[in-house]
């Protein structure tokens, strides 16, 4: 018996080393005790707010749908869900808009951003090669991701919740915060996040001294926001807000720096190839986010072209969406653009923004990065950049800050500068009307497809004032999305916004 | 070949100490058989097994067996998985058999569901665990589905790896239900057992050989076809409604597949089902020999069997080998291996559903497969050139050492359940827009398990003993797989995915044949460990009460490391009714009263729970989950998809009580069994939509509670036993009943994934709109202070549907659906009849479904055309089989299929239907010749049988079969018939 017990006692032994045999770490999450150890852990959380913001972009070809889709300029054949948007029946029971009026995915980036300003500067005391100065440029840029998230939001819902710190205790139910007090915080945070950043990554600017995370120039260009990507939604911001001084001031900024950033005016035949201006990355896509073939990023879905593109482009019936004829003779009704313009026999003279016009289906392929940048019809994989804003965006968005001040010179010279650069001939009242006009005409051509063209009807009528239908809208806040009613659900304090009740 | 990967270094002690003890034990024993042999050892006819039922351990057969037909007659279906041929043999086993496709896998669930069920994964929660010889089998981990864009198929081979048995090899089958059973196989039993025995090696001295063989075939099913006139008849009365000029509005463009009558591919003869269904052909063999004496013996066999589907050539092929060998070289130690070793081939459906959802990928889909044969072969040859490897290799394994001296026992076992997967896919470019694409997949499920049991079994006195158990078990458990799919290869010759294989090369590892952008690769590993302690004592009075205490003390990797550890007891009592009152009554048999009360643990299936909050690269969009990173480099974010996950997660367990009595009566071979069980799942955590403000679309909270509660009952006996004649016949029948009865938080309701829970209601509840027909015009809309009646806040406009207004509000919102119906049947069970007369007999069994509801979904996606139609939808896919004439259109109202209120949407009480039904899934006629043949089969028997499998369907569905809706109780069409099979076989022993 004592041998029976002698052995056990042995055996029992053995067991205690079993309690560690349920400690694993997990190789599918990082838990939060090996997260914010190295600067490898920064870069990937502030990536990670890049991402998710490119997500909450994308989804659902939402920047488009938004910004696009809604002027309800575009004809739809076939899917019942864009034809409600673009028919502004925004409350229609269906997946995709039911996705569209849901903020979640913007809050996932305002959270990653306020996460990563709380978290990243554990990582200083942890890892010697992080030091202040890359702390400073890294969460520079996450408030800057996170003002650019209300502020989308603030354009797509109006009031919404305003939340500036991750509160992982209690998360904290919020009510909607009045959008001028929202924009208000997002001008401030764009402003004290300038200092920080710089003109462009890897180039020695005082801001960001040496390789930033020790990769070259290349790497971020394109990539990443910068002084000057601040600059440009701090002047769309200030242009929604109708405070076209501020526009001005903003704009001026990039006007005079935009050469040392390494920004340029895009040719029409770059803006137009599939392997030009929309394709990879570089600086003078100024603000935007790149889906690079090289790193395998190429999508089927989450690019403009899924919406646009058909036969004879790529090998599809009919496209999401497409303008018409008669809309396209109306917006492009100048001799010589370069983009887009006909012969007297109403032949087009150039393919680069449509193609098949005189078909069923005018296909709008002014972007078309199929695979990695060619003309390959068969398999529908897209690479094109998400651009926010391009240097002929803030010239003309100068230009109507301009015009609206009364600084007609200034004005006309910025958007004479844009139709040189597409072959038209300086603007004259006599033949292209109205100023104003004119430069919003003018945006519409070149930011085609862009999701611009909502918000700028939207100024445009708050400008000009003499659509009614319109005017009620924006009076109304018929402009604004309805929210989703999941999240009403789990949130008392909100409440659906009026028009949509 | 399963040591892929190091175990770890616990493991490897674990072994190094159960050397030690077995040196020690050696030397221990050499000096007892020294001194006292033969004063108390025995030899033992049969190799012990630790017992999982304290009624086992005292008197053995006071539990009835739960299924009651033998295994020897479920071998006469020729089924090929477990799940099938399980399927209405148990009361309180319900099997799902979604698809008739051959070899994918079936769901089980042992006395309902305890957790809600919203996806593929879910499901996974809520099987029961299977035990074949004393190895808990490891299932497959739904893990890949989060890089997966659709929840159809997990990728792999997804075979069913319960066909790893040869039924003709299998002893018994028993389903564990209650806390008196299942409490020693842990928190992995929470939802059930089945315990599978196989047989026993011969053990007198003889060779024993037997030969089991069928064959038969699956028939092609006779279906209704259409083609485009009939859709385009259907479509235009819809248009003749709605539609001043055929169009509904200017953009509207009639699909062109529809609008030319003049092309014979759509409005030709549709006669595509002579080239998709087919008639199959099963067939199986299985041959066994045994031999040895009671001191040393083996068995060996070999079976291949095939079973086929009515479709797409479909068929599922296995081959089995086992090995099984026994030694007793001392009188006190036992040795038992046995190896399992099992290779599944698969040849899957050819849907197009599948394969966009495969290649994550769905091209235009304006022009459907055409309903015309030549059309359609033309597809069928392209296809034909893909390839799709699909299969499966398990292995399971079980050593064990066995030490007895009289009542003192120990065992030590070490098993090893392996099962590998391989899924090498390549489709043509002619088959989809001149892109091909290849994908090959490998994936390993593995489990080790180490376990001691120490018994003493101490005879207190004349009348009482009491036995002692104390075990200790280590399991490691590791999933992983490794995936790649590439797009666009160079040509259709090269049909895989090849690397560059010269270090020296710059393109080293970088693929040739197809682009490197294109080529996307996946690697995911998951572990689990899990150790358990438990003692058991079971105390036995004058073999009429038993009462038995189970102690267990779990600890489970999976849970966060301030919980990790959960301690849960279970009681077990028995009483012997027969030696107590009715000893000298020879009517019965036997009579038992049983009752057990209990708690398990309830483990965590994925292992970012024991993290606590986490980061994660979920980063990923609607269609594009897969992103990894930003701008060629890593991102980590908290996980804002699958949810917020805190500290202070406690373990779920489950609570079960059960009682039962059983008899049997002498005469009529009449058999009763009825358990009534209540199973009260708790602190379940589900993942609540919240926290959308910060970025999440859910928290895993703890602290839902479900309660499964029903009635089991089985009885069987002989109807007439007249002379020659013998009509025997019995039932089982499981009633069962779901309740949600605590949600986290307290709260009292929560909408998850367009699924309402509702504590109170059933957790299989459809969420629906309630229909009461059409508005014939705009005037017969109501309107409360000048504001119509609207949906979500559109309004309501003649030729849409008239929704009950719930709350009287005048608005249809999520409030005004109620919960109706569920799809777990309230009642299933099974109705055997055995005829014998003579040497033949007759058996026919009936399977039932009752109080059951599914959505006809199919319907509601062909009515809905509008929205359907190249829509890019992966659910609105057009198979061939659109060509088929499913379900009853006169059923449906004629709405306005363009509202935008949606009024074919699946979610209305329209497309609810009663998804009851009566089967008879098998009649079986044999003939035993072994009187006949008796003295040259030497003791041996043969048997000769002819099989018919699921002969008919009595059902008020409208749809196909009732059975095959999905794991959320929708029908979608796509799934394909269970087949109605004839099969002739014979059994061989001598």
């Amino acid at each position: 018996m004592k041998k029976i017990l002698y052995v056990f006692v042995l055996f029992s032994l053995s067991l205690v080393g079993c309690s560690k045999m349920l400690d694993i770490d997990s190789t599918r999450v990082v838990s939060e005790e090996h997260m914010w150890e190295k600067m490898e852990d920064t870069r990937a959380a502030l990536l990670g707010v890049y991402a998710l913001t490119k997500s909450a972009l994308v989804d659902r070809n939402a920047f488009w749908v938004y910004g696009e889709v809604r002027s309800g300029e575009y004809s739809v054949p076939v899917r019942r869900d864009l034809m409600a948007i673009a028919a502004n029946q925004l409350t229609a029971n269906d997946e995709t808009l039911e996705a569209l009026r849901n903020w979640r995915r913007w809050y996932a980036v305002i959270n990653a951003a306020n996460v990563f300003i709380e978290r990243a500067p554990e990582v200083l005391v942890k890892d010697d090669r992080y030091n202040e100065a890359n702390l400073r440029v890294d969460v520079a840029q996450a408030r800057l991701l996170r003002a650019f998230a209300y502020f989308y939001m603030t354009r797509i819902w109006g009031d919404v919740p305003l939340i500036t710190a991750s509160s992982e205790s209690t998360f904290a139910a919020k009510p909607r915060e009045e959008q001028e007090k929202i924009m208000a915080w997002v001008e401030q945070e764009l402003l004290a996040a300038i200092p920080d950043l710089p003109l462009r990554y890897s180039v020695n600017e005082p801001e960001q001294l040496g390789n930033y995370y020790n990769e070259a120039p290349s790497r971020w260009d394109g990539a990443l926001a910068t002084k000057i990507a601040a600059y440009a939604v701090l002047a769309h911001l200030a242009a929604w807000q109708e405070n076209y001084p501020d526009v001005a001031a903003y704009t001026a900024y990039i006007m005079d720096n935009y050469g040392r950033a390494n920004i340029s005016y895009v040719a029409t035949n770059s803006l137009t190839s599939p392997n030009g201006f929309f394709f990879d990355k570089h600086s003078s896509q100024m603000f935007s986010f790149p889906g690079v073939w090289a790193h395998l990023e190429g999508a089927f879905t989450g690019h403009i072209e899924e919406l646009t593109l058909a036969a004879p482009v790529v090998n599809k019936s009919a496209p999401d969406i497409y303008l018409n004829k008669e809309r396209i003779i109306n917006i492009f009704n100048e001799p010589k653009d370069q983009r887009f313009s006909i012969d007297t026999l109403g032949n087009p003279l150039n393919e680069g923004y449509f193609r098949n016009f005189n078909g069923r289906y005018p296909i709008f392929s002014k972007i078309k990065c199929i695979q990695g940048g060619n003309t390959d019809p068969y398999f529908q994989i897209f690479s094109s950049a998400l651009v926010f804003s391009r240097l002929e965006d803030i010239t003309l968005l100068r230009a109507e800050a301009l015009a609206v001040l009364g600084e007609e010179a200034g004005a006309t010279d910025l958007l004479n500068r844009i139709r040189e650069n597409r072959g038209l001939i300086d603007y004259s009242r006599e033949t292209n009307g109205d100023l104003v006009d004119a430069i919003f005409r003018e945006r519409h051509r070149e930011l085609m497809g862009e999701g611009h063209r909502w918000y700028d009807l939207v100024r445009y009528h708050k400008i000009k004032n003499n659509d009614p239908t319109f005017v009620r809208l924006i009076r109304e806040g018929g402009i604004y999305w309805p929210i989703s009613e999941l999240v009403l659900q789990n949130n008392n304090l909100l409440e659906q916004n009026n028009y949509w009740k | 070949m399963y040591m892929k990967e190091k175990f770890p270094y616990t493991c490897n002690i674990g072994v190094l100490v159960v050397s030690i003890l077995l040196s020690q034990i050696q030397l221990f024993g050499h000096n007892r058989t020294g001194n006292h042999v033969g004063a108390f050892v025995t030899v033992q006819d049969t190799v012990p097994q630790l017992l999982d039922s304290v009624f086992e351990l005292n008197f053995k057969n006071i539990r009835p067996s739960s299924v009651h037909k033998s295994a020897a007659d479920i071998a006469l279906y020729g089924y090929a998985t477990i799940p099938q041929s399980l399927k209405g043999e148990a009361a309180g086993l319900y099997v799902t058999e979604h698809s008739g496709e051959p070899g994918t896998p079936n769901y089980m669930f042992v006395r309902g569901i305890s957790t809600p069920i919203f996806s593929h994964k879910d499901v996974y929660l809520n099987q029961p665990l299977v035990v074949l010889d004393g190895i808990p089998l490891i299932s497959p981990h739904p893990f890949s589905y989060a890089i997966q864009a659709y929840d159809i198929d997990r990728i792999g081979p997804e075979n069913n790896l319960l066909s790893n048995i040869e039924i003709d090899n299998i002893a018994s089958i028993e389903v564990l239900k209650d806390p008196a059973t299942i409490a020693v196989y842990g928190p992995m039993a929470a939802n059930g057992v089945i315990k599978i025995t196989s047989k026993k090696s011969a053990k007198n001295d003889k060779k024993r050989i037997g030969v089991n063989s069928f064959i038969g075939m699956s028939q092609r099913p006779h279906v209704n076809t259409i083609n485009g006139s009939f859709e385009n008849r259907f479509r235009q009365q819809f248009y003749d409604l709605y539609t001043t000029n055929g169009r509904y509005d200017e953009d509207e463009s009639y699909p062109i597949y529809l609008s030319d009558s003049l092309n014979s591919r759509y409005y030709g003869p549709s006669n595509w089902s002579d080239s998709y269904y087919n008639n199959g052909m099963n067939y199986g063999i299985n041959a066994a020999i045994s031999g040895g004496g009671s001191r040393s013996n083996f068995q060996f066999s070999l079976g291949h069997l095939q079973n086929a589907g009515i479709a797409e050539d479909t068929k599922f092929r296995k081959y089995g080998a086992r090995f099984q060998l026994d030694l007793q070289p001392l009188k006190w130690l036992f040795f038992h291996t046995s190896i399992n070793g099992t290779r599944l081939a698969r040849d899957r459906n050819k849907n197009l559903r599948n394969r966009y959802a495969m290649m994550s990928y769905i091209p235009d889909l304006s022009a459907p497969l055409a309903p015309n044969r030549e059309a359609y072969d033309a597809y069928r040859n392209e296809y034909n050139k893909s390839f799709d490897d699909n299969y499966s290799n398990i292995l399971e394994g079980n050593m064990m050492v066995n030490i007895q001296f009289s009542s003192f026992k120990l065992q030590s076992r070490l098993m090893v359940d392996y099962n590998e997967g391989f899924r090498d896919l390549f489709y043509p470019s002619t088959l989809m827009e001149n892109n091909n694409f290849a994908s090959n997949y490998y994936g390993y499920n593995q489990r080790l398990i180490f376990d001691n049991v120490a018994s003493f079994d101490w005879r207190l006195n004349k009348h009482s003993n009491l036995q002692l158990d104390a075990a200790n078990i280590l399991q490691w458990d590791q999933h992983k797989y490794n995936y790649a799919y590439a797009y666009k290869g160079v040509n259709d010759f090269i049909k895989i995915n090849l690397l560059e294989s010269d270090p020296n090369n710059g393109n080293y590892l970088n693929p040739t044949a197809f682009p490197r952008q294109l080529v996307f690769k996946f690697l995911d590993r998951t572990r689990h460990n899990l150790v358990s302690f438990y003692g058991r004592g079971t105390y036995n009075l004058l073999d009429k009460y038993t009462a038995s205490v189970l102690l267990r003390y779990d600890g489970s990797s999976n849970a966060q490391p301030t919980s990790r550890w959960l301690f849960t007891p279970s009681v077990a009592l028995g009483w012997n009714i027969k030696n107590e009152f009715l000893q000298d009554n020879p009517l019965y048999e036997s009579f038992k009263i049983r009752a057990s009360a209990g708690r398990l643990g309830i483990l965590n299936i994925y292992d970012h729970i024991a993290q606590g909050p986490n980061y994660t690269a979920q980063i990923g969009y609607t269609g594009n989950v897969i992103v990894p990173g930003y701008n060629g480099m890593a991102a980590l974010v908290r996980p804002y998809a699958d949810g917020w996950i805190g500290y202070d997660m406690p373990w779920a367990y489950t609570d079960q009580v059960n009682v039962g009595l059983d008899f049997q009566l002498s005469k009529r071979n009449i058999y009763f069994s009825l358990d009534a069980y209540v199973k009260h799942n708790k602190n379940q955590a589900l993942t609540m939509p919240a926290y959308a403000e910060y970025g999440y679309e859910y928290t895993l909270e703890p602290g839902m509670d479900v309660r499964n509660t029903g009635v089991e009952l089985a009885l069987g006996g002989d109807f007439i036993s007249a002379g020659q004649f013998r009509w025997n016949s019995g039932i089982n029948v499981g009633f069962n009943n779901n309740r949600l009865t605590a949600l986290p938080g307290g709260r009292e309701e929560v909408i998850v994934q367009n699924r309402m829970l509702k504590v109170g209601e059933r957790i299989d509840a459809f969420w629906i709109l309630e229909n009461e027909g059409i508005y014939q015009s705009d005037a017969d809309i109501p309107e409360v202070d000048g504001i119509k009646m609207n949906y979500n806040g559109t309004a309501f406009k003649a030729g849409d549907p008239i929704w009950r207004d719930q709350n009287g509000d005048n608005r249809i919102t999520a409030q005004d659906r109620v919960l109706r119906g569920n799809y777990i049947p309230k009642v299933a069970g099974s109705w055997q009849h055995n005829f014998f007369y003579r040497n033949f007999d007759l058996k026919l069994n009936f399977y039932f479904n009752l109080g059951r509801e599914i959505i006809n979904q199919e319907m509601s996606r062909r009515f809905d055309f509008i929205n359907n139609e190249n829509s890019g939808n992966i659910n609105a896919v057009k198979e061939i089989t659109y060509w088929e004439k499913r379900g009853d259109y006169a059923k449906y109202p004629l709405y306005n299929p363009w509202s935008t209120v949606n009024a074919y949407q699946a979610n209305q009480d329209l497309f609810l239907e009663n998804g009851s039904f009566l089967k008879l899934r098998q009649v079986s006629l044999g003939y035993d010749f072994s009187n006949i043949l008796a003295s040259s089969l030497d003791g041996g028997k043969l048997y000769a049988y002819v099989t018919a499998n699921n002969l008919f369907t009595v059902s008020n569905y409208s749809g196909r079969d009732p059975e095959i809706a999905n794991y959320l109780g929708y029908d979608e069409g796509y799934n394909m018939l269970i087949p109605r099979t004839f099969l002739m076989g014979f059994k061989l022993n001598f």
